[in-house]
């Protein structure tokens, strides 16, 4: 047979043209049979098991928490130790390892969950040490974070457009959280205002402003494309 | 069979050839090359794997494995013969340096096809030529009981190697003066990937003796015909691409010469060299016959005795260096992969090795139907052509790493110009 659109001569074992990709087909004319020559299979080795990888994360993620274990039951039977190290471990997991099991990790969800986990643990270390900055500082700063990044996560994801106008007022917001952290530390601490928080705020501000015009302004925009490309 | 103890197994210096092989392989890309026969009846895999014992004791260069030393590579026989695999995929399938290290060639049967992939490092197109039709000859008296005689390249299997087969002809053949290296870079296709490092084949077959009335008719070779229709399809592809005649760059096609043709030696390893035809898309348009032209008087130049022996010359010379002798083996490979990089592949498109008419034993060629002759793709180029001939029928083996098959397609139309007809298969 003959490729319509080339005119090369397909051999019996060809289904479409090997040189412009159209398909062999006439009604009228019975496909001859004949054994590929080749195999039809593009990847001569099994794909890596990405379960077996995830058991290996936690076994290593294990090794920590267990020498610690062992650790506080052979120095004083309480588990001091042992409750840092562990919580500090779960959030590097939330963080790291749990999105690797899921073959497209959404990081709307997952970025939120990884924030909520360092807050708990956060709430952790303020009980263990008897604290008691949790509700009036690391809350309020971690709740601004999550909002923030979470924010910025989700717009870059479902709106796809703007993208300098969102990182831009990420920048803005970022600025507004580090007045928020030296307000909030003046009052759980009890230390003087000293304002150092216009210099981030002010970095932050213009850095923001910045993405925002490059957004609005397109020969802006394209003159830094060009001297700045990777 | 016994296995032979590590002592006992022969071992060899890379030939001049061969040394850089090892050093230029990288992740995704290894130098390796695929012959095969296609018989008239399915492979009895017990029985090729029985022919295969016999015969990898005749050719301990070839039936090796790559070892390392502090400062060079080495080859070592084989201690038995590798398991005969089914084809799986695609031809010419990654070879990591782990399998290397165990067997540096395959044997791969499918259906009625019998074909051996060899690591460049082992040898040459005509060496494995050699191998395969042993091979083939052992496997054929095995399952059918014929009695093939030696010739045409058949060796008999009960024999011991002989010396002259496994010498490294370079250093033999080396002459006074070294040539110079210096050439100007080639033209380099490009286009999106196959994924997961797949490799594409399209195959051409025709009439070996249309397409040598064709090339009659140019009063030039098959060789050189063909190389011509490949230039010409490069330079047609270029047109396309680049359409700034200022902004195109010379079109060169490495064609592979087999040494043992100029110089006596009988050697199994690695004793080819090439020549590099270029033309220069910006100086105008070429006919076909000036392509011809450009190519024979190319060839006959450059293809002599005299100027074969500079050249290995010059490849002797930097292995003899003390220098680069005494420098640990990691950095030798660096520094000779970092050649290769700037030096070795960036002086032609691709590589077009025409092995010629392959020819049996008359005992032999009423169950052999087809043989084959692929090349793997180049480490930065896209492309690589081999070809062979056998009985009527002549086989163009293109294999690509890119989607798209666009060198073939204009190969294809220079030579249906010229009224040729192909018959094209593919691996898709």
């Amino acid at each position: 047979m003959f490729c319509v659109n080339c005119g090369v001569k397909l051999a019996d074992t060809e289904k479409k043209c090997p040189l412009c990709g159209i398909e062999v087909y006439h009604p009228d004319l019975a496909q001859p049979e004949a054994r590929p020559l080749y195999p039809k299979n593009n990847s001569p080795k099994p794909k890596p098991n990405s379960k077996a990888l995830g058991g290996v994360v936690i076994i290593l993620f294990l090794i920590p928490m267990l020498v610690t274990l062992l650790a506080d039951l052979h120095n004083d039977l309480s588990l001091d130790w042992f409750g840092y190290v562990a919580g500090g471990i779960i959030v590097a997991y939330v963080a790291l390892a749990l999105p690797m099991w899921f073959r497209k990790p959404n990081p709307v969800i997952f970025l939120p969950c990884s924030f909520a986990a360092a807050t708990v643990y956060l709430l952790y270390i303020n009980l263990a040490s008897g604290g008691t900055w949790f509700m009036s500082f690391a809350f309020p700063v971690m709740g601004a974070l999550t909002l923030i990044f979470s924010a910025t996560v989700a717009l870059f994801k479902y709106v796809g457009r703007g993208k300098l106008y969102i990182l831009g007022g990420t920048f803005i917001a970022l600025g507004g959280v580090s007045l928020l952290i030296e307000f909030l530390l003046t009052l759980t601490f009890e230390i003087a205002f000293k304002g150092w928080s216009i210099y981030p705020l002010a970095t932050l501000f213009l850095l923001g402003g910045l993405l925002i015009y490059l957004g609005i302004n397109r020969s802006a925009r394209e003159m830094m494309e060009r001297k700045l490309f990777l | 069979m016994p296995k032979k103890k590590s002592k006992d197994l022969r071992w060899l210096r890379l030939d001049n050839a061969a040394k850089i092989y090892p050093a230029a392989r990288r992740k995704n890309w290894s130098n390796v090359f695929r012959q095969s026969v296609t018989l008239c009846d399915e492979v009895d895999v017990a029985v090729l794997q029985s022919a295969l014992e016999v015969t990898v004791r005749r050719f301990p260069s070839i039936a090796a494995r790559l070892r390392r030393g502090a400062f060079w590579y080495y080859l070592q026989q084989v201690d038995c013969a590798p398991q005969v695999r089914e084809e799986k995929s695609y031809p010419l399938v990654f070879m990591s340096r782990e399998e290397m290290r165990r067997c540096a060639f395959r044997v791969i049967a499918y259906h009625d096809r019998i074909a051996v992939e060899f690591f460049h490092s082992l040898t040459d197109g005509t060496g494995a030529l050699i191998f395969l039709k042993t091979l083939t000859a052992e496997y054929l008296e095995q399952k059918y009981g014929i009695r093939v005689p030696c010739e045409y390249g058949v060796l008999d299997r009960r024999e011991e190697p002989l010396p002259e087969e496994l010498e490294d002809s370079f250093l033999k053949y080396a002459g006074k003066v070294a040539a110079s290296r210096k050439d100007t870079t080639a033209w380099h296709m490009s286009g999106e990937r196959l994924p997961d490092g797949a490799l594409a084949l399209t195959c051409f077959s025709t009439s070996a003796k249309d397409a040598l009335d064709l090339a009659h008719r140019y009063k030039v070779s098959l060789t050189v015909f063909l190389s011509a229709v490949l230039m010409k399809a490069l330079l047609e592809l270029q047109t396309q691409k680049v359409p700034s005649v200022k902004k195109r760059k010379p079109i060169k096609l490495l064609i592979p010469v087999n040494l043992r043709a100029l110089f006596p030696s009988k050697t199994l390893r690695n004793f080819a060299m090439f020549t590099i035809p270029k033309l220069d898309p910006r100086l105008g348009e070429y006919t076909f016959e000036e392509i011809c032209k450009i190519i024979q008087h190319k060839m006959g130049a450059e293809v002599t005795p005299k100027h074969m022996s500079q050249i290995i010359a010059a490849n002797v010379g930097d292995e003899k260096n003390p220098l680069l002798r005494i420098v640990p083996l990691p950095i030798k490979n660096a520094v000779m992969k970092a050649v290769f990089d700037t030096v070795g592949e960036r002086k032609s498109c691709l590589s077009f090795s025409n092995l010629g008419a392959a020819e049996l034993p008359n005992a032999m060629k009423e169950y052999v139907r087809r043989i084959d002759f692929i090349l793997g793709v180049q480490a930065a180029a896209p492309y690589n052509c081999g070809a062979i001939s056998y009985g009527d029928t002549l086989y163009i083996n293109f294999i690509r790493n890119i989607e798209e098959p666009e060198l073939e397609r204009h190969f294809f139309a220079v030579l249906q110009d010229m009224g040729l007809t192909v018959t094209v298969q593919s691996n898709n």
